[in-house]
């Protein structure tokens, strides 16, 4: 239970700008030093309320998502229920073993091997030694290192690193769980199956707090969100309720940008974003190959016209394909549009893409385009473990699922 | 009592707490800092493992006090004839300094302690007075490098000389008791300038530049029986002259046990000590916000 929480920082001011100038002037400001004490810095310091009046409760077995823009106050938040720095006013109260996670692999020592560390980092939480042997084959297993139990953490990849520390951290039995941007690192179907554990340990009566910007994965594994910006919770509940207002919210601020910026744009009409979205309509921000996913490109039209909207998908600057309504299509109405590409699914496959979107339109007789150069950039992922893993051969810019067919021939010339 | 305290450590799970803007009293802290004994020994081995690794002469750095010592009892034993009360002055030296150095070594490594550990303390919650108070362990080691060198110097000097310096008897569980004030005192000492050290860079300088002084103003390069004795009284303020005093007087049965002094020593170091810990936890969450 969070009840009213507050956190203010005292941020410095640079020191240069309130630091007495020429020697008689700051042997003047030695009372003053005094007063505020020697080891206080110079420089006058302004007040910042990181979280404001911030009330929420979370029963047991909630994944409880953050969403917000940067700066709305998400990981103080997480950093006060996790204890690393007080609240300035209200106070959180919970049951449990609180685990945090507000960087992977906080903690570890990287000069010395995997065990010791799980060790140690269990004696950080006060689990008890015989408690987490118990669990070691779990969190080696979890983690997929068993060859290198015994190898210094130095040499381990970026990516054996993190799956040590997500798994050591879901396996020192948490009552609650802090997760901040965990999916921001790690290969995506290591991420995945850090959200299917999660949900899992949820049903088993864990409470997790999870901040994220992936959308997807906060609809995919929350039960509840809150929407905290500047400091305040701005919308609380349930999470499609939610998740859409704060996109409509951040769409808005989007094209405000860009209307500011007047690029992509010509007298009559305004290519204004594009963007990933999953079958359900939601911003992501890589492509599982085994879904349909679409590319949304939102446009304003000022007045009466003939268009045809598109997408080239492009590697590494080279295109692949362009694609395009087939027809022109007429728009009599000024106003904004929407238009939605869809990409089957099993189609893509795990390179990076890129979209550059773009508008061509027939107004007064005269032919012109729009386009938007990177407009999106995704990867896309195997969401289906090992499935076709022979469709995914390195090299190939897609993998698409064809129609097969059999037949035996039959052999004439007896 | 002391089963349940470690119990509720295992079982965890049902343990209600509440985070509020004002932290729990000096009492609250140290018991909780009993629970999270496990980390506190783990941090003091952390401390001193990191010390060494990636060096290239690894566990030869362990000897590299020999050298300083030397020299020093070259130039002050042998060039300026110091006195030494009868002992070789090389071994009246090693005395002095390895009480002092565990003094000098504790007190550096706590200042700095939660400074080296910031990566730490500002991403996981423990108790943060497990960081001054594990911090002390290189200067433990280091001291226990003096020990075996004494053992080593009283072995020569008992076959050269054909005399044992070294005090055989319940004498020398002063020393002992005096090695113990010592880091004490270290870490009383360190519970404030650990909390400066993150605040300004520079008291980790200011503080081994105080230490030299320190140094001079605590009998390890002279004995006691130089100082005039009209300043001896004032000289004996100085928690560490106590306890270097107290440390010679078991480990070579030089000079006088001076109760008087030591319950001054011991006076000043446990308010030192407890203000300091009053002080460590006041600041301790603002000194972390501002690593």
């Amino acid at each position: 239970m969070v009840d009213g929480l507050g956190k203010c920082f005292y941020i410095q001011e640079t020191e240069s700008a309130k630091k007495p100038k020429g020697v008689w002037a700051r042997v003047k400001f030695w009372p003053e030093r005094l007063r505020h004490g020697v080891t206080q810095p110079f420089g006058g310091k302004r007040e910042f309320w990181a979280l404001r009046n911030v009330s929420f409760t979370v029963k047991r077995g909630t994944v409880l998502g953050v969403i917000g823009p940067n700066g709305a106050g998400k990981s103080t938040l997480l950093k006060v229920i996790a204890r690393v720095t007080p609240p300035t006013e209200g106070r959180v109260r919970g049951v449990g073993r609180v685990v945090s996670l507000l960087e992977l692999g906080a903690g570890f020592n990287p000069e010395v091997s995997a065990r010791e560390n799980i060790i140690m980092n269990a004696a950080m939480y006060g689990v008890p030694r015989t408690d987490i042997e118990k669990h070691f084959d779990d969190i080696i297993a979890f983690a997929e290192i068993e060859q290198f139990v015994d190898t210094p953490l130095k040499f381990y990849s970026s990516g054996m690193y993190l799956r040590l520390a997500f798994s050591v951290a879901v396996n020192m039995r948490p009552q609650i769980l802090i997760a901040d941007e965990i999916l921001a690192v790690g290969d995506i179907a290591f991420q995945e199956r850090c959200l299917a554990r999660v949900s899992e340990l949820a049903n088993d009566g864990l409470t997790v707090l999870f901040v994220s910007h992936d959308m997807e994965a906060i609809l995919k594994v929350c039960n509840e969100v809150i929407w905290l910006n500047g400091g305040r919770i701005q919308g609380a509940g349930d999470p499609d309720k939610v998740v859409t207002e704060y996109q409509n919210v951040a769409w808005a601020k989007n094209e405000a940008a860009r209307t500011e910026k007047g690029r992509h744009s010509n007298r009559n009409a305004e290519l204004i974003a594009a963007k990933l979205v999953s079958q359900r309509g939601r911003e992501i921000g890589a492509a599982p190959i085994g879904e349909e996913v679409g590319v949304r490109i939102r446009f304003s039209v000022q007045r009466p016209l003939k268009a045809r909207i598109g997408f080239d998908l492009t590697h590494r600057g080279g295109l692949i394909f362009r694609t395009m309504t087939p027809e022109w299509i007429e728009i009599a109405e000024p106003g904004l549009y929407e238009a939605l590409g869809r990409i089957p699914p099993s189609f893509l496959t795990e390179i990076l893409y890129g979209v550059n979107a773009f508008l061509i339109m027939h107004a007064e007789g005269k032919e012109s385009s729009l386009i938007i150069y990177g407009a999106v950039s995704f990867m896309g992922y195997d969401n289906e473990r090992g499935i076709e893993k022979q469709q995914l051969q390195k090299g190939g810019l897609l993998a698409p699922r064809l129609e097969w067919s059999l037949k035996k021939e039959t052999l004439v010339n007896a | 009592m002391l089963k349940r305290l470690f119990s509720s450590v295992g079982e965890g799970a049902t343990v209600e707490w509440t985070i509020e803007p004002r932290r729990e009293g000096l009492g609250v802290r140290l018991r909780e800092l009993f629970r999270y004994h496990r980390v506190l020994r783990f941090f003091a081995v952390k401390t001193v493992v990191e010390m060494y690794q990636g060096t290239l002469l690894g566990k030869i750095w362990l000897l590299r006090p020999i050298l300083p010592i030397a020299i020093s009892a070259a130039v002050f034993g042998g060039i300026l004839g110091v006195g030494s009360d009868g002992v070789p002055y090389f071994l009246f030296f090693l005395t002095g300094s390895a009480a002092w150095m565990l003094f000098e070594q504790a007190t550096i490594w706590v200042t700095r302690s939660l400074d080296l550990n910031k990566g730490l303390v500002k991403k996981v919650y423990f108790p943060r007075l497990v960081m001054p108070l594990s911090s002390a362990s290189p200067a433990v080691l280091y001291f226990c490098i003096f020990v075996v060198l004494l053992a080593i110097a009283f072995v020569y000097y008992f076959v050269t000389d054909g005399r044992l310096y070294l005090v055989i008897g319940p004498q020398l569980l002063a020393a002992v008791f005096a090695a113990a004030c010592c880091v004490t005192l270290a870490v009383a000492v360190g519970l404030w300038t650990s909390v400066w050290q993150t605040r300004v860079r520079e008291v980790r300088f200011t503080v081994r530049y105080v230490l030299r002084f320190w140094n001079y103003l605590t009998p390890v390069i002279y004995p006691l029986s130089k100082v005039p004795s009209e300043y001896r009284g004032w000289m004996m303020l100085n928690p560490m002259a106590a306890y270097v005093e107290t440390f010679k007087w078991g480990v070579l049965g030089i000079g006088t046990l001076d109760i008087g002094s030591l319950v001054t020593a011991l006076g000043v170091t446990g308010v030192m000590l407890v203000a300091g810990a009053w002080y460590f936890t006041r600041e301790e969450a603002k000194a972390i916000d501002n690593l």
